[in-house]
């Protein structure tokens, strides 16, 4: 199978809410292994867009998505892939930390891992379950208590927790949706760290209303804004010297 | 490779749940069904005067036998209605304080009571009914009212028992109250907080801002009402116990008679003994359900018309 | 300032009309419950633990409340395992035609005279079984079980967040695991409050074991194909006797049943305002 040098390529994406057109003929490429931010100011569509990359807006029946979406070649829509496959392959992190609150640290992440059949044996998801929160930076603050539920956690180690459930399935993209917009200022520097140190390994798709964040974070930035696509590319270029006079009222702070 | 698989338009999920669906459907239709075709030997040798006519001829010789339920009827309508007269001024006000006026404790004490008299078996309503309630009406409502009032016609016949229309309207009501407030109070309390700030900056007491906002939730009292009045006219044991039971068209509150379901209670059990009751008590059990089906989805429709107007 | 003092004397007019109207409606239920109690604890000390396990003859209510116990159990193992279903399909699909009509349909039978119920389950499973028998009192009890069992499934499920929804989805669980494993387990504790309080209202019926479970109160059942007693169809015929000795018994089974009720209603009424996380 060809794989593209994309990890997604979004063609002339339209998706309607009932009778609201929210996301308006978008076109982007995000490179492998990069940090992509999606930043614009809240309700602009953001969300629902990055839900359209792992077919989550199946879960609306009020909405209608038009166009493509290609996960490393493949058409997530119609092509070989169905939905559970693709979801698998992209994970994703949520606006707020929603580890499961009847499940114990331990089976937050086995879940995704057994129910998905995507280990062997106990030993093995031992294993896979430590490197996991080694990843998410977790392991050194949970280690003995396994068994516990995520009440004890804090919002900021919950957020690492849901994260280290993400990574656990090896997926080959990792979504966040204003990962650190409920957590505390120093919760939120360890998970910008953590995205730092991830994109290592994989592709990351950041939604943010913060421009301030995406400047830090991320290689490549696009700026949507009433559901279209006002501008896209190196994250340093955009900062320094937009195209679009709306991006740099952005920017500035002069659009909200 | 997938994990999700599909059958046309189900998926497991449907398999699973679709048949406990398709069940309760059929079972309700079903329940329909047996009420339609076990009264239509009824119907078929009585026509309709088995709801217009009061007679009741049970006899052995099934030539003689005639059955007309009109006096449940007017028993079932009448209990129901003071049952409503009872319960709607003690629903709306109960709304009024627990919403409006109650202290945090004493609040949380009066819907915990509510819920409890909507749960508390109707069978203890009965026995409190039947053994307290009726001598009480006799003593301090009945008897005073006919000594003092028997110049009304309705009321110009002495009580004799106590077991009547008004015993059962009362107990009816007090057992309904907590589903009318129910209604009643959760309207009331999703006024949105903007009115009641509006109506106070208003310079209005709280008397005046409560007659304002009680307009607000008019059609939510309204559909309270009706289902009020459904779950009256469905209730069975406790009435039965309290209303007398006897095939009376009268208009006299103080007198005994029958409701739909207090006549199915009591005469189901010997109704084999005869050749045609069994059919006629069956149309009586139609007509409950034609009536209460009617008045329940009434009840929701003016509810959820509300509810969709006051979300905009 | 006339006027002012006019509606100052309707104001706390009013609030005195509304305080004692709330007042009229909650106290019934004080006076049932002290009625009760002092008309049942009588016959209760009188007759000593007899009361609670002896038959009819020794002047006790043992079938009666085995019975009861015998009708929920059976009840609760027909009408919950369907009911759930009914109750996580309307949850899943709250807008589709027949999800909607399956909400209404449960509204409608939560409103449905019981009566009507127990004529049906005698027309089908008495008449062609030729007795009354537990198993047609279970089912009848069943049938009135399943939409408010359904309807509480279907609440306490609704409450959780949608983004537990999404996660789920999001690591490649299925719906049926979604709903199954995660969402109704989360919901757990509502639901389960919700079943319970479900199964003590059915305990309480009356009018749906009329002409289904017949009652048996001079010797213990022992067939789920005989007719069966409980409680409150105990209370319903000795209340109707003209003896004083019935009666006495009827206070007896009432507070019996009373504190049965309470025992298990209030605790659960308590612990479901917790649910909401």
């Amino acid at each position: 199978m060809s794989e593209s040098e994309y990890a997604i390529e979004v063609e002339n994406l339209n998706i309607y809410y009932g009778n609201n057109h929210v996301i308006k003929s978008i076109n982007l490429k995000i490179p492998q292994k990069t940090v992509f931010a999606i930043m614009g100011p809240s309700g602009c569509g953001k969300s629902t867009m990055l839900r359209s990359f792992n077919r989550l807006l199946d879960l609306n029946k009020n909405v209608r998505v038009n166009g493509s979406v290609h996960l490393f070649g493949r058409d997530i829509y119609t092509g070989d892939m169905d939905s559970v496959e693709v979801r698998r392959e992209v994970g994703m992190v949520f606006q707020y930390p929603n580890p499961f609150p009847h499940l114990s640290i331990y089976n937050n992440i086995a879940l995704g891992l057994k129910m998905n059949k995507l280990v062997k044996s106990d030993k093995e998801l031992d294993e896979r379950i430590e490197w996991a929160l080694k990843k998410a930076g977790l392991w050194e603050e949970v280690k003995h208590r396994l068994n516990d539920y995520p009440s004890g956690l804090s919002g900021g180690q919950r957020q690492r927790l849901v994260i280290a459930r993400v990574i656990a399935m090896k997926p080959k993209v990792i979504m966040m949706d204003e990962p650190t917009a409920n957590i505390d200022p120093v919760g939120s520097k360890k998970i910008e760290d953590l995205i730092f140190e991830l994109k290592k390994d994989y592709t990351i798709v950041l939604v943010t209303h913060n421009p301030a964040q995406a400047a830090r974070v991320s290689d490549y930035v696009a700026f949507i804004y009433l559901g279209e696509l006002v501008e896209a590319g190196e994250t340093g270029k955009i900062f320094t010297a937009p195209e679009s006079k709306l991006t740099e009222k952005y920017l500035t702070g002069k659009l909200v | 490779m997938s994990t999700l698989k599909k059958f046309g338009r189900f998926d497991r999920f449907d398999f699973l749940t679709y048949p406990a669906v398709l069940f309760v459907f059929l079972l309700f239709t079903w329940m329909l069904a047996v009420y339609v075709t076990s009264s239509i030997p009824a119907f078929q040798r009585e026509g309709w005067n088995v709801y217009f006519t009061n007679v009741w001829n049970a006899s052995e010789c099934p030539d003689k036998e005639y059955y007309g339920i009109l006096a449940a009827i007017w028993g079932s309508l009448y209990t129901s209605t003071i049952a409503l007269l009872v319960a709607l001024p003690l629903s709306i006000s109960y709304s009024i304080f627990v919403v409006d006026y109650a202290p945090k404790r004493l609040k949380g004490i009066l819907e915990i009571t509510s819920d409890i008299m909507a749960g508390l078996p109707t069978i203890i309503y009965g026995i409190w009914g039947a053994f307290f309630l009726v001598p009480f009406l006799k003593e301090w409502v009945m008897m005073p009212v006919y000594n003092y009032l028997s110049f009304i016609p309705i009321f110009s016949q002495k009580p004799v028992s106590g077991f009547s229309f008004f015993s059962a309207g009362v107990l009816l009501g007090i057992m309904i109250t907590p589903f009318v407030s129910a209604v009643v109070r959760e309207a009331y309390t999703t006024i949105p907080h903007t009115y009641r700030e509006a109506a106070y900056s208003l310079g209005l007491t709280r008397y005046e801002a409560t007659k304002i906002l009680i307009g607000y939730v008019k059609p939510a009292m309204i559909s309270g009402t009706i289902l009020g009045f459904g779950r009256a006219i469905g209730e069975t044991v406790a009435v039965s116990l309290v209303v007398g039971n006897a095939f009376n068209l009268s208009a006299d509150p103080f007198s005994p008679g029958y409701t739909i379901s207090s006549l199915i209670a009591t005469q189901y059990g010997n109704s084999f003994i005869y050749t045609h009751m069994t059919s006629v008590l069956y149309a009586a059990g139609l007509f409950l359900f034609l009536v209460g089906l009617f008045i329940t989805l009434l009840g929701m429709y003016v509810l959820r018309r509300w509810k969709k107007n006051v979300s905009i | 300032m006339y006027q002012f003092d006019m509606r100052r004397i309707k104001e706390y007019s009013f609030l005195g009309v509304i305080s004692l109207l709330s007042f009229f409606m909650i106290f019934p239920l004080f006076h049932i419950i002290f009625t009760v109690f002092v008309d049942g604890i009588g016959t209760l000390v009188s007759t000593g633990p007899v009361f609670i396990t002896g038959t009819l003859d020794d002047g006790g209510i043992g079938p009666a409340i085995l019975g009861t116990l015998i009708l929920s159990f059976f009840a609760s193992l027909i009408g919950i395992p369907i009911a759930f279903a009914v109750g996580v399909y309307a949850y899943e699909y709250p807008y589709s035609v027949i999800g909607k009509a399956t909400t209404a349909l449960l509204e409608i039978t939560q409103e449905f005279p019981t009566i009507l119920v127990g004529l049906f389950v005698t027309q089908i499973l008495v008449l062609p079984m030729g007795t009354y028998s537990a198993i047609a009192g279970a089912f009848a009890l069943a049938i009135i079980l399943m939409p408010y069992v359904a309807v509480y499934t279907k609440e306490a499920m609704s409450q959780i967040p949608f983004s537990f929804r999404e996660a789920a989805f999001s690591l490649g669980v299925t719906k049926v695991k979604t709903v199954f494993l995660i969402i109704a387990p989360i919901a757990k504790r509502g639901i389960l409050t919700g079943l319970l309080i479900s199964v003590a209202k059915v305990a309480g019926e009356t009018a749906p074991l009329l002409f289904t479970a017949g009652g048996l109160y001079q010797t213990y059942p022992d067939s789920l194909t005989q007719p069966v007693g409980a409680i409150p169809l105990l209370i319903y015929t000795l209340v109707q006797s003209p003896s004083p000795a019935d009666h006495a018994m009827a206070w007896g089974a009432s507070l019996v049943l009373l504190l049965i009720f309470l025992a298990a209603f209030i605790p659960l009424r308590l612990s479901i305002k917790e649910v909401r996380m």
